[in-house]
């Protein structure tokens, strides 16, 4: 498909879809909880009610800087549906946080400043993770563009256990999810836990709601990535992994930032260096100098599909 | 039913309850009553919040707790009493430190009695606030695409309490530059507001503006109107050949649209004998002073004003 219908695609569908999985999302936990729950229209009720609010502002720059926010997570996922530069995608993803946590620190207020601080300390902690899950993706498929690692003909997830469990733990990071919904919780309303958006209100806030659902959907098309060469498993795993979360979002208790920063760099180091380290370790064209260049073959021990010919290399290459 | 029929988001403060209705209203959110199938979020911020609900009857140290989140919440918003305590200062009444309910100190919507309120009568004023949400919100949109019906009228002693609540209500922001509510505009009462109407130089401030013959020492007293709702105001008073400016306010949802401006120039008009304009505002108010100087206003002389406060004066000449 040409890309440019994909990043329209996306750019339609994925509020759409981002909205409807906010939605389930609350439905699924009140059944957890044994309540009933709100409608699975719920969130576009609270975002179209929030753009008829009043918008109350401490500074007027605070909405610029989530203005950005939202474009630069609209432009995260346009370049990953695009098939863009992995990499790219990282460091776009990044900038969108950041402009989150500096709207945050404009506010200057106690709570949000603190909720900022929680923000960029999530960040540490799941910076490296994602860093590495593109690493891994290039060891495995010698390219980072998104549109040629989801047209690798082996499933990446076969070479890359480690770094796809890694890569699950910071998700619950990202999807503000219990045990590390540090700073901007979608159940704790009244706590400190939701301090990064205290000063927001009205469009605003609305802003940063439709922000998360262009990012949920943009992270469940990277794990899509895992299992790019057999699309319906993608999609499946997608949304079981979705589900996961949620489930663990119920079961668990927040932990201290503390926790999840040991936790998360341990879980990158053990998992995704680990993993990373013997794709390396055990190409079985030695030959080649590895930090140079990728070796033509990489697999792990455990590789049970057949891995292309090093002859074809070459050609794929980028 | 609107949008806001079905995303009513919830502030709860006890303003001195036993905690008896707190808990009630705490039990809404359990499995048994769930309020969240009606899409009820309870918040806790101000910011966020549609719905206020107020549980006690509100003593002293809660008053300015109360103001002050009622002012920190976004238009439209609606009030809910919860519990007899909030609704009439109940068997605490008469006690010394008692304020006697909720509307001693904001304007209440709903009222739920019951002591303590059972859950499902807390649900039911819930959604009778929704009602009075959506009328608010149906006035806010009407008011704002009527703008440019906006009447320019004297102001007379009835307007006072409307008037100061929007002083109050437009001086939330610069308060904020200054700490404590040290800013005289948001310490005013309502008598000294009439007061001001009757400066004894000035002739009564409800007469048609046609101009009576220039006296010095007069006042006046303008309001912007849309829909009988009062907007904005200013208070021109003149002594000699300079008219001395005050309280030029504008509500915070309707700035930004010319309002300010128009004030002004009809305030001109009721003085077409003088020649200068002065203004005061606070070193702080940075959005004000860069809105003075919009209007034509320089800046002349700075001197001391209330203890963290520096007025900064800007005079205008009439072209």
């Amino acid at each position: 498909m040409n890309p440019l219908v994909q990043v329209l695609i996306y750019l339609v569908a994925a509020p759409l879809v981002g909205g409807l999985l906010a939605g389930w999302d609350r439905r699924i936990s009140a059944r957890m909880q044994a309540r009933q729950g709100p409608p699975i229209l719920q969130p576009f009720h609270d975002v179209l009610k929030l753009l008829q609010k009043e918008n109350i502002v401490v500074h007027r720059s605070q909405n610029f800087y989530i203005l950005f926010f939202l474009v630069l997570v609209i432009f995260t996922g346009g370049l990953f549906f695009a098939g863009a530069d992995l990499l790219l995608v990282i460091f776009a993803l990044t900038l969108a946080a950041i402009f989150f946590v500096l709207g945050a620190y404009k506010a200057s207020s106690p709570y949000s400043f603190i909720g900022a601080e929680r923000e960029l300390i999530q960040m540490m902690a799941y910076e490296p993770m994602v860093l590495l899950t593109a690493i891994g993706m290039y060891m495995v498929s010698k390219s980072f563009s998104v549109s040629e690692i989801a047209s690798h003909p082996t499933l990446l997830v076969v070479t890359l256990p480690g770094v796809f469990l890694g890569f699950l733990y910071t998700l619950e990071i990202k999807f503000r999810k219990s045990p590390f919904d540090l700073s901007c919780s979608h159940h704790a309303h009244q706590e400190l836990v939701r301090g990064i958006t205290t000063e927001f209100s009205g469009r605003t806030l609305a802003m940063i709601e439709i922000a998360h659902w262009y990012e949920n959907v943009f992270l469940l098309g990277w794990i899509y990535l895992f299992f790019g060469s057999m699309p319906w498993l993608g999609v499946t795993v997608a949304l079981l992994v979705f589900v996961f979360l949620i489930l663990v979002d119920n079961v668990f208790a927040r932990l201290k930032w503390e926790a999840m920063l040991k936790s998360a760099w341990v879980v990158t180091l053990v998992l995704g260096f680990g993993n990373i380290l013997a794709l390396a370790l055990f190409s079985p064209s030695p030959a080649a100098p590895v930090a140079k260049a990728a070796p033509a073959t990489l697999h792990a021990p455990a590789v049970v599909t057949p891995v292309p010919p090093p002859a074809a290399e070459p050609a794929r290459r980028t | 039913m609107s949008r806001f029929a079905k995303s009513p988001w919830i502030i709860h403060y006890d303003a001195s309850s036993c905690n008896g209705c707190d808990i009630e209203v705490l039990a809404c959110l359990t499995p048994g009553f769930d309020v969240e199938r009606l899409g009820v979020v309870n918040t806790g911020n101000p910011k966020h919040a549609d719905l206020f609900l107020v549980t006690g009857a509100v003593n002293e140290q809660c008053r300015d707790v109360i103001c002050n989140i009622y002012h920190q919440m976004a238009e439209p918003k609606v009030v809910i009493a919860v519990g007899i305590c909030a609704a009439s200062g109940g068997i605490f009444r008469e006690c010394y430190n008692i304020s006697g309910g909720v509307d001693s100190v904001i304007p209440v919507d709903v009222y739920v009695p019951g002591c303590a309120a059972r859950p499902e009568a807390i649900i039911d004023g819930v959604v009778q606030a929704l009602g009075v949400l959506e009328k608010k919100q149906k006035e806010m949109a009407a008011l704002a695409s009527n703008l440019d019906r906006t009447q320019y009228l004297h102001a007379d002693k009835k307007d006072a309490p409307e008037i100061l609540g929007l002083q109050k209500t437009a001086y939330q922001r610069e308060s904020a530059a200054y700490g404590d509510d040290c800013l005289p505009a948001l310490k005013q009462t309502l008598p000294e507001i009439e007061a001001e109407f009757d400066h004894p130089a000035a002739p009564a401030a409800a007469e048609p503006p046609v101009a009576p013959p220039p006296a010095p020492g007069r006042t006046v007293f303008l309001k912007a109107v849309v829909s009988g709702k009062i907007i904005g105001s200013v208070r021109g008073y003149a002594v000699g050949d300079t008219t001395y400016l005050s309280r030029l306010i504008v509500h915070p949802y309707f700035q930004g649209r010319g309002i300010g401006r128009r004030l002004l120039e009809e305030l001109e008009k009721d003085f077409p004998e003088v020649r200068r304009f002065e203004a005061c505002a606070g070193q702080k108010s940075e959005r004000s002073l860069a809105q003075l100087q919009k209007l034509g206003f320089q800046e002349f002389k700075t001197g001391p004003g209330p203890v963290p406060i520096t007025w900064v004066y800007l005079q205008k000449e009439r072209q």
